[in-house]
Parts: C-alpha cells; structure tokens; sequence
C-alpha cells in the first residue's frame, strides 16, 4: 500500500458519525420534548414514551418534516462536496469522500417515516409502513450476509460454497441457546458468535491446508452436513427436524412489538459491517488480502504468511455471517433448515455479482434490488401472448436466469461497471474492451476490474 | 496446472502403489468393523449396497474428475444431469406404447436418456462455458447457477414431489439370497453396468490415441497445445461424455431412487467428496474413492440404522472420511501434488 495515497485520501470517518447522530438525535429529542408521556412511565421509558406519541402519529408528523429537511440540507453538502472537486485535505473531507455513503444511510434512516408518510400509516403499529419494515429488516440481513462473503470472494479470492453454514448456524444456536438452555439474550448471541468464529476457525484451519478449488469444494460438503443435521429426525426433540422450532425472544428485540427499533438494529449492524470491510480495505492488512487475491505466490515471496491472512478473513466474515443470522434467528423468532440450504449460499453469492465483485457497495446495492426485486413483482402476472406467468410463484428459476446470465454478460456487476466505465473516460476505451489476460494459476484475477479502480468508489 | 518434474515412472509407480494400499487397508478395516458388528449375511448386504451405491457416485464423479483435470472446470451441474437422465428416461419410458415389451422400454429409456444427457452437455459446454474461458472462476460459478436453474425447471414442469420408480425388466426386478439375506438383482445390474463403465472408460483412456491426449491434457494440457493438439474440442468431446454418463447413471437408479428434484444435489455433493478424496483428476483415484466412500456409507448406514433407527451417519462419514483424508494427504488419496 503506498503511504502516501493513505493520507491524502483518507478522511477521518468521525465528523460523519457525528453527522449521522445528530441526524437521529433531533428529530428524536424533537419528539421527546413536544410529546406527552404515557402516565405509568418514569426515567428514560417517560423520555422515550413521550417520543413515542409523536412518531408514531399516522401519516406525516413533525418527525417526518425534520428528517426530510435534514436529509435535503445532507443532499446539498454531498452535492456541494462532490462538484467540488479537489482539496481533499480540507474540512469538507469527509463529505466529499464519504458524502454518498452518509446520504444513503440518512435515506434509510428515514425511510420508515417516508413510507408512513406515503401510505398514511403509522410506523409503529399494524400496517403499510410496518410490513414494509420487516422487508428492509430482511434486505439488512442479507446485505450484511453478501457482505460478508464479498470480503472472501471478492477482495481475498477465497471461494467458499458453504456460507450458509456460518448463516444458520446463527440464527439455530441463538434459538436453541435461548431455548433449550434458557440463557439470556446476550449470552445466547455471545455464545453463537463464539459458535460461528470456532466454525471458522476449523474451515480455516482444516480447509486452509488445501487450495483453491479443494476449499471451495470442503466448504459445501460441511455446510450440507449442517444442513442434514439440522433436518434429521434423530434431533427432533432439540431442532424440531424439518419443520424447524419457534422461540421466545423479550419484548424489546421482539420484532411483531418493537418492529422499529429491529429496524434500526439490523441497519446499525448492516452499518458496522460496512465500515469494518471499508477500513479493513484500506489498511494495510486489506492490500495484503487483495494482493494474495491477484497474486498468492507472489504475497508468499514478499514475505507475508498468506494462511494468517486468510484465516483473518474467513473468521471477520464468519462473524459476520454468522451475526446475520442471529439476527435472522431473532427477527424470525425461530429457525428451519433452510437456513442451512443452498439458498443462502447462492443468494449472497448471486447478490455479490448482480452488485459488483470486491467493489464496496456492490453487495449491499445486489441485496437491495434482488429482495425488492422479489417483493414488488410477487404478485404481478405478466401475460405473453397466451402463456401467462405468475412472478412470485417462479422467482427461484427467475433468480436462476439472472445469476446465469450476469455471468455471462455482466461479470463486474452494477458497481464494477460503472466503475470501469470511469475508468476508461480517463484512460481511453481501449481498458473496457481489453481482453483480460489469461491465468490459470491466479484464477480470481482476471474477474475483477483492474485494482487500481477499486479505491476509486469513493470519489 | 502446474508442470510437475517429480513424475518420473519410479516415483509415480511408488506413490500409486502407497495409495493402493492404504486403500486396500481402508477395505479390510471396513470389512473387520462389519464383521464386528454384523451377522455374515448383513455384512454381505451391505458390501454389495456399498458397491452399488459407489458404482452411482463413480458415473456421476467420473466426468467432474477428467473434465476437471483438463481445463480446470469444475462442473457442479454434473449431479443435475443425473436427474435430467432419471427424468428423460421416464418420460421416454411412459413416451412408448403400453404394449411393449417392459425390456424394449426399459433399453430405449437408457439408449435415450444417455443421448438426451450427451446432447444437452454439449449445448450446455458449447452455449454457456465456452465464452467464459476468459474468466475461469466464474465457469464455476455459472455450473452452481445452472444446478439451481435446472433443479427449478424441472420442478416447474414435473412438480416438485417426484415420479415413483419405473418397473426394470421382469428378469431384474427379481432377488436372490446371499448367506441367507434377501438382496435385489437390480442393484447388482446396476453395480455390473457402473463396473462395465469403468473398465471400458479406463480402456478408453489408456488404449485409444483419444485417451492418450485426454491423459497428456491432464498432465500439462499447454504443452498439449503447444504440440498442435486442439485441447477446446478434445475438452467438449469429455464434457459431452462425462455428461452422458451421468444421465446413463440416473437413468439406471431410476428404478430404484425414481425421480425427484433434488436428486441432482444430493448426488453431486457425494461425488464431489468422491472426487476430492481420489484427488481431483485422476481418473484411478475417483474410481477408487468411489467405491471406498460407497463402502463407507452402506457400513455407516447399517450401523446407525441399528443404533439410532435413522440413516443420518452415512452422509456424515463420506464428510468425515473426507477430512480425514485431506488432513492426511491434501491432495487426495491419488492426487499429484
């Protein structure tokens, strides 16, 4: 990593997350202030249940004026940041480098309000806006899961085809924790965290011995051993075998009470998982990663032990994926073996590449139009000529066309795309239609855009 | 693939012969522990199922293995071609008039569903591989999609709850007695097909001057290339093959398994830890491992049937015996380094 590019483009990510609090924190303390407190309350449930009666008003409330002008004050520093090219040093830094980032998150900040706003719902009891929520809720989770395995596919070149076990072995060991063993909710999701990193460590350590398509291969085989455990009978006392189990999660993270506040959790995780890969990226320990993506023998020569460096990143998206799916295991309130199946190997999988390989927002921006994809045409029946199709009933061969297809035709995914396309307004349209060179040993290579594009999304 | 120079016939002849007998020891173990635990005729129950359910892993591995070891592609739509030949058969068989002779229709279901998964492979290899030469990662990549896409369509058109097995000639569908116990003459078809696929597969690679490129392109197939040999057409010849071999295998399970979407998965994710067990490319070592895991399985099967009254072991031992495997060797039993 040359140092000095670290430090002219690097913003510091603190002014931010201070942006980003005081975005939550005025129209809440707003609502704290003007709103009247239910009567049994007291302390911090009196501060909060007086916020509650104003944001959870049906339709547009003060809140949702607040969050509007807010995110169209943001909209015209990120504009202003970004037309203004140059001095990135300067205070407006972290705007300029950042500035799309932190909009989209105000946007999903915000967005339950907008919805309740459009649909004259409230978004805190049974309606539009609520089960709109549940669907973001779903996004975050699988965002977070493509992510995650965009951090070993895409930026390390390890290839694995068993991530849902690390995904359901999440959203099983917290239900059956809670369950079985009647552990609190924070030692159940410490334990399965545990649970997940000792997964990871025994691919990493077992798998790791073995290279490339070996790895890809033992990863399937483990997380279909998983998925069999899980559906076997020889169980059904403890995972309740094919049908899955239900259990009770306290009131605060149930998500049918507290849809709201599962809402904000999942998206403060999806947040957290983002900027962990972000600044993982751009330090040095991220270069090593991608340099033993583009060129393993080569890292090995300069010195660097490559199996720390992998492990490193099989256990940060072992945590990640396995914390998607406690999240799931908890939003859900239960776990069946599906969770475990092939599903969640393919979606993050085929969301990685719809959004763009090791670019950063390509995963999050595959997760998004994939599931709202899914959820806008569930019902819609397209009808050609006489043959008439229901969508929702044939979204799993749909998915199929698509992943074989943006293969096909559109490896660099959205992202990556327009990535190059960037690029080759600069140098030329020779880069785009260049033919990648061929390289047996260094299979991963030859897939991505050049790497010097890679720091670029930013900009 | 990298050149090797430790391949000088003493030291190959010398590490085959190792992993020959570590196999070997493996069956004898097997075999001690059967006799341990079963009666005679169970253990000889379980050797022949052990066979027969090899023979099935070995026709779906065997294509994955040498088409793996010429370019590097590994197709993980193999075990879906299993299951479009269990279903191309049926529809075959139920396709010709009540009337005829069950053995017709049984011979023209093989004959077609062979033909039915050779022709698709091509399509498949010409079609959709072809163009990603370019980006060999992402060949793999499109085989997984397409494994889902195929499982979807067949769900589609035959739903998803699966056919009930056709009737085998009248001669097969018999069972004959071994130390007592009852075994079909079906599965021993089956393990006389696979035993007959595998010697004339072997045949065909040590004796023809096709499996003489075959064998070299799997070595070093650039200096294959370099020595004016077209290795794209020699690869979509074998993919082709590998293809109709695998629908031949469901087509001849049928009977036995019927037809079902997820057959394809199932059986890939056993062929898969056949192949890595017999170390990737070679065509001996999959022949191997694919009876070792079959053996594996039938003994595990029976074992935790008579202990926990449910199969769940068997699947949970071919895992097993896989890492153990690529603990002790990382290349496989038969790989090269």
């Amino acid at each position: 990593m040359p140092q000095q590019t670290n430090t002219t483009t690097r913003a510091s990510l603190w002014p931010g997350l201070l942006t980003m609090i005081l975005f939550v924190l005025v129209p809440y303390s707003y609502a704290a202030f003007t709103g009247t407190p239910q009567p049994e309350t007291s302390g911090l449930a009196r501060v909060h249940s007086a916020a509650e009666s104003i944001y959870c008003v049906k339709g547009i409330s003060p809140v949702t004026s607040i969050l509007l002008i807010e995110l169209a004050v943001l909209l015209i520093v990120v504009l202003w940041a970004w037309l203004k090219q140059g001095e990135p040093g300067g205070k407006t830094a972290v705007f300029h480098q950042h500035g799309w980032y932190l909009f989209t998150l105000a946007l999903l900040i915000a967005i339950p309000f907008i919805i309740a706003w459009q649909t004259n719902s409230s978004p805190c009891t049974r309606g539009k806006a609520f089960f709109w929520q549940s669907i973001y809720i779903d996004v975050f989770i699988l965002a977070i899961l493509a992510l995650s395995y965009n951090l070993m596919f895409g930026f390390t070149g390890v290839v694995s085809f068993g991530h849902a076990a690390f995904f359901g072995t999440g959203a099983y060991a917290v239900g059956l924790f809670m369950k079985h063993l009647e552990w609190p909710w924070w030692l159940a999701i410490l334990a399965s965290l545990l649970l997940g990193i000792l997964i990871a460590l025994i691919k990493g350590f077992v798998g790791l011995r073995i290279k490339g398509l070996y790895f890809a291969l033992f990863t399937l085989a483990f997380a279909e051993v998983f998925f069999l455990l899980a559906g076997n009978r020889i169980m059904v006392n403890i995972t309740g075998a094919e049908d899955g189990f239900t259990f009770t999660v306290p009131d605060w993270l149930n998500m049918t009470k507290n849809r709201l506040f599962f809402y904000y959790l999942t998206l403060t995780f999806l947040t957290l998982a983002f900027i962990t890969i972000y600044r993982l990226m751009h330090s040095p320990t991220g270069s090593v990663l991608s340099a033993l993506r583009d060129n393993e023998e080569r890292a090995q020569m300069i010195g660097y032990n490559t199996f720390h460096f992998k492990l490193l990143a099989i256990v940060l998206a072992g945590i990640m994926a396995t914390m998607a799916g406690i999240l799931r295991g908890l939003a859900l309130k239960g776990a069946s073996p599906n969770v475990l199946g092939l599903d969640f190997t393919m979606n993050p999988l085929l969301m990685s590449i719809v959004g763009g390989v090791a670019t950063f927002s390509g995963p999050v921006i595959g997760a998004f139009m994939l599931r709202l994809t899914e959820q806008l045409l569930r019902d819609s029946i397209i009808t050609i000529g006489t043959l008439s199709l229901n969508i929702g009933d044939h979204w799993t061969l749909i998915l199929g066309i698509i992943f074989i297809l943006s293969v096909m035709a559109f490896p660099h995914g959205i992202v990556g795309t327009w990535l190059s396309k960037n690029l080759h307004t600069r140098n030329g349209w020779i880069t785009l239609f260049q033919r990648p060179k061929t390289n047996k040993d260094t299979f991963v290579q030859s897939s991505h855009p050049p790497s010097s594009t890679k720091h670029k999304e930013t900009s | 693939m990298t050149t090797t120079f430790d391949s000088s016939p003493a030291l190959r002849t010398g590490a085959l012969r190792q992993s020959l007998l570590i196999s070997a020891l493996f069956v004898v173990g097997l075999l001690v522990i059967n006799l341990l635990f079963f009666p005679v005729g169970t253990v000889a129950v379980v050797l022949l199922s052990g066979l027969y359910q090899g023979m099935l892993f070995f026709l779906v591995a065997a294509g994955m293995s040498i088409v793996f070891g010429l370019l590097d592609v590994l197709n993980l739509a193999q075990g879906s071609f299993f299951m479009l030949g269990a279903y191309a058969g049926f529809a075959i068989y139920g396709a010709l008039p009540e009337g005829t002779p069950t053995t017709v229709r049984f011979v023209a279901a093989l004959v077609g569903a062979t033909l039915a998964g050779g022709l698709l492979g091509g399509v498949v290899e010409i079609a959709l591989l072809r163009p990603l030469y370019v980006r060999p990662i992402f060949q793999i990549v499109l085989t997984l999609g397409l494994a889902t896409a195929i499982e979807e369509i067949v769900r589609e058109i035959y739903g998803p709850a699966g056919l009930i097995p056709i009737e085998p000639p009248a001669a097969l569908d018999t069972t004959f007695g071994v130390f007592g116990a009852q075994f079909e003459t079906y599965r021993l078809f089956i393990i006389v097909v696979g035993f007959l696929l595998m010697v004339s597969v072997s045949l065909l690679l040590q004796r023809t001057r096709l499996g003489i490129i075959i064998r070299a392109g799997v070595q070093d197939s650039e200096m294959v290339e370099a020595l004016g040999i077209n290795v794209r057409r020699v690869f979509t010849l074998v993919f082709v093959l590998g293809t109709a071999v695998a629908a031949l295998g469901g087509m001849t399970a049928a009977p036995f398994l019927g037809a079902y979407p997820t057959m394809g998965t199932q059986f890939l994710l056993t062929a898969i830890i056949v192949i890595v067990i017999g170390g990737m490319s070679s065509y001996e070592g999959t022949a191997i491992a694919s009876i070792l895991v079959g053996l594996t399985r039938a003994t595990a099967e029976q074992l935790s049937l008579q202990y926990f009254n449910t199969p769940i072991l068997a699947s949970v031992s071919a895992l097993v015996f896989m890492v153990i495997v690529l603990l002790v060797r990382p290349t496989g039993l038969f790989g090269r380094e």
